[in-house]
């Protein structure tokens, strides 16, 4: 910023004045090139219908709202804060993208959140991408937005909780189309604050692919994640589901296998998938009795439509789990027995064993050691 | 003194010896001739001071031996008990077949392996189950371990049900293993022994109540765990024909069956054969089959008599030769 000073103020003198009256006029002269500044930037782009046909036909708008920078957290910064690579009027070039590590690192003095997400954000697999000139890949500004940068709290945000399938969904559009459909993207649709949108599994700047074992997605984290709200009872009770699931799921063949480091045993998303979760009751989902015997046929070859006979996720030591439930309490009630009665046996035996020895020994002085 | 033996030193003797040289003995010791002592006389002195001490350790070790054994009555009646337990066990007869032993290794080695890699299934939270998962060298491999040792088990329970038809052996402790009225009775009386009700243990036969409840026990496990195992080895076809809810009753029922007859069988059963003063370490009947005389009478006196009055064993002190339950088939 300030090294531009001199191109625009021209005839300032710089040298021989005390530092104070050069401090007093540079802060004068700044304060007005600077307001003058993004007016000139605005005389271009300022203009409603701005726009370049690029040689390739397709057209850039390059229209630019001037409020919304003064609304957004960046209300006190100027084009060339950001548009670095601009130094003349009119600009050759393109811009380069917006480097937003400008300002953005931890132990900046810009102002800037102090946060750990920058570097976060370099091992997700966004940030990888880029980082490997993918040019696909995007860089803060594609899910933050441009001018109009917000706090996540703020529902105007690009990156508000309700906004958020649809950035993801910029780039990610048939699972952004699947979403949509699914019981979790229908409930944040209609307002419903506790669905999950794509970054309360997938993590926001720490984002990796499945594959990567850090990945909350990860084959053996799917079920940590899922739990975050299936396992809590004050969510659940709000929506009439059960908070056992995840579990039971754990206590299940498949849940101690993946415990165990078992990934291809079966986790959460395996049957009710990832993004198209939907009811039991759709015909469409999954977890539809029709339709198990195919998702279970995904790893079980030749399920017939006997795999939806009986309860996928069942609690022993509940009730409704029918006669399993009869079987572990059997089960309970016979080992509980024999093992009294063992143990009883056991005592006896030594009670008698013990005053046998010490008939002996007070009858003859001598330890007996003789069978009883 | 010097010609004295070691244990005829007394503790006057020291004493004295202690007495007689305590002025000179400073003097003794640090000049070759102490003041007013021939040469000879020093010579003396200085053997005599030389020898007592190893003769004062000696007999100081010898006082805390008898600490330890406080007469030599006690240790005459522990050799003596030595020798009556080597005649014991020369006098012993095999009462159970090495058929029958090869049957119980089998049965037993497939029962520890299917404990050690079932068991961090059922308790999959406990550190130790991942600890032990890894050391088998993980889930697949112990997956593996276990479908060997419920191989091991099905084949010995399907062979020992062969015994049991056509061994002659076999039938005929198949048939003395069925629990009678006699076994109510005589597990009611052994309870008022214990208690001191009655003077006397019932007389058993081959098989008392608690070895067929043992027998019972292990017949019973394995109808369950061979087949909720198989159920759940062979899930798919399992679920394909009978519903998903045979499945999940299998796996109930293994996982408590498979609590229930490792309990029985640490508590119960290692009682039995490894902790019970009597036996404590442990028998080794299960390795060569053999019961001492005394035990025979005293733990199957009717089987005793049998196997008197047939001739198998002659008496006390004869050691019965080859008298095993036959294997004619």
């Amino acid at each position: 910023m300030m090294r531009r000073l001199p191109d625009i103020a021209g005839g300032i003198p710089r040298r021989g004045a005390s530092v104070l009256v050069l401090g007093l006029v540079a802060l004068f002269v700044a304060g007005a090139v600077w307001g003058q500044e993004d007016t000139r930037c605005l005389d271009c782009h300022g203009k409603p219908g701005f726009k370049k046909v690029l040689p390739s036909g397709r057209t850039l708008d390059l229209f630019v709202e001037p409020t919304l920078l003064r609304l957004s957290v960046h209300k006190d910064k100027h084009c060339v804060d950001c548009h670095a690579d601009v130094n003349e009027v009119p600009h050759k070039e393109i811009p380069q993208k917006v480097n937003c590590r400008k300002c953005h690192y931890q132990g900046n003095t810009e102002g800037a959140p102090q946060t750990g997400r920058y570097l976060e954000f370099d091992n997700s697999v966004h940030g990888k991408a880029l980082k490997a000139g993918n040019p696909k890949a995007p860089a803060c500004q594609d899910c933050h937005g441009d001018h109009f940068i917000l706090p996540g709290s703020d529902p105007r945000s690009n990156v508000s909780r309700s906004n958020i399938p649809q950035v993801c969904g910029g780039c990610h559009l048939q699972i952004y189309g699947q979403y949509r459909e699914s019981i979790h993207g229908k409930a944040m649709a209609s307002g419903v604050k506790d669905a999950p949108v794509c970054t309360d599994c997938h993590g926001e700047h720490t984002i990796a692919r499945p594959e990567d074992r850090t990945s909350s997605v990860n084959p053996g984290r799917v079920a940590n994640t899922c739990a975050k709200c299936h396992a809590k009872v004050v969510i659940m009770k709000k929506y009439g589901i059960n908070s056992e699931q995840v579990a039971t799921y754990e206590e299940s063949f498949h849940g101690i296998a993946n415990e165990f480091g078992v990934l291809k045993a079966a986790n959460c998303a395996s049957c009710h998938t990832a993004h198209d979760i939907l009811p039991p009751d759709d015909p469409r989902s999954t977890v539809n009795p029709k339709n198990i015997p195919k998702t279970c046929g995904k790893c079980h070859p030749g399920a017939n439509a006997n795999f939806a006979k009986g309860r996928i996720h069942i609690d022993a030591k509940d009730p409704s789990a029918g006669i399993v439930y009869w079987v572990a309490l059997g089960f309970k009630v016979l080992t509980v027995s024999t093992l009294l009665g063992l143990f009883l046996h056991i005592g006896l035996d030594l009670f008698r064993q013990i005053r046998t020895r010490k008939e002996k020994d007070g009858g003859n002085g001598k330890t007996g050691e003789e069978r009883s | 003194m010097s010609t004295t033996p070691a244990n005829g030193w007394s503790q006057q003797d020291s004493e004295a010896v202690i007495r007689a040289t305590d002025e000179k003995l400073r003097d003794a010791l640090s000049s070759d001739v102490p003041p007013g002592l021939t040469t000879e006389e020093a010579a003396r002195l200085r053997r005599t001071l030389l020898d007592a001490l190893p003769r004062e350790a000696a007999q100081g070790a010898r006082r805390l031996c008898h600490v330890f054994a406080t007469d030599r009555e006690r240790l005459r009646e522990a050799e003596a008990k030595q020798r009556t337990r080597l005649a014991r066990e020369a006098s012993a007869v095999e009462r159970l077949s090495l058929h029958l032993r090869v049957q119980h290794m089998i049965l037993f080695s497939s029962c520890i392996l299917l404990i050690i890699t079932g068991l961090p299934i059922k308790f999959h939270e406990s550190a130790v189950s991942g600890a032990v998962m890894s050391l088998f060298g993980g889930p697949s491999v112990t997956g593996f371990l276990h479908r060997a040792g419920a191989v091991g088990l099905t084949l010995i329970g399907l062979y020992h049900i062969f015994y049991s038809v056509a061994f002659r052996s076999g039938r005929r402790d198949f048939g003395l293993l069925i629990p009678k009225l006699q076994d109510a009775k005589d597990a009611l009386r052994q309870i008022l022994y214990f208690i001191g009700r009655r003077k006397e243990r019932p007389l058993y036969g081959r098989f008392s109540y608690i070895e067929k409840f043992d027998y019972w026990a292990v017949y019973w496990g394995m109808v369950v765990m061979i087949s909720s195992g198989f159920i759940l080895w062979f899930k798919e076809a399992a679920i394909n024909g009978f519903g998903k809810s045979i499945y999940d009753i299998a796996r109930e029922a293994h996982s408590d069956e498979a609590l229930l007859a490792t309990l029985a069988i640490v508590i119960w059963h290692f009682y039995n054969v490894h902790f019970n003063p009597k036996r404590f370490p442990g028998s080794l009947t299960w390795w060569n089959g053999k019961i001492t005389v005394d035990e025979f009478k005293e733990e199957h006196p009717l089987e005793y008599e049998e196997w008197r009055l047939s001739g198998k064993v002659a008496g006390e002190q004869e050691a019965a030769g080859e008298a095993p339950p036959g294997d004619n088939a």
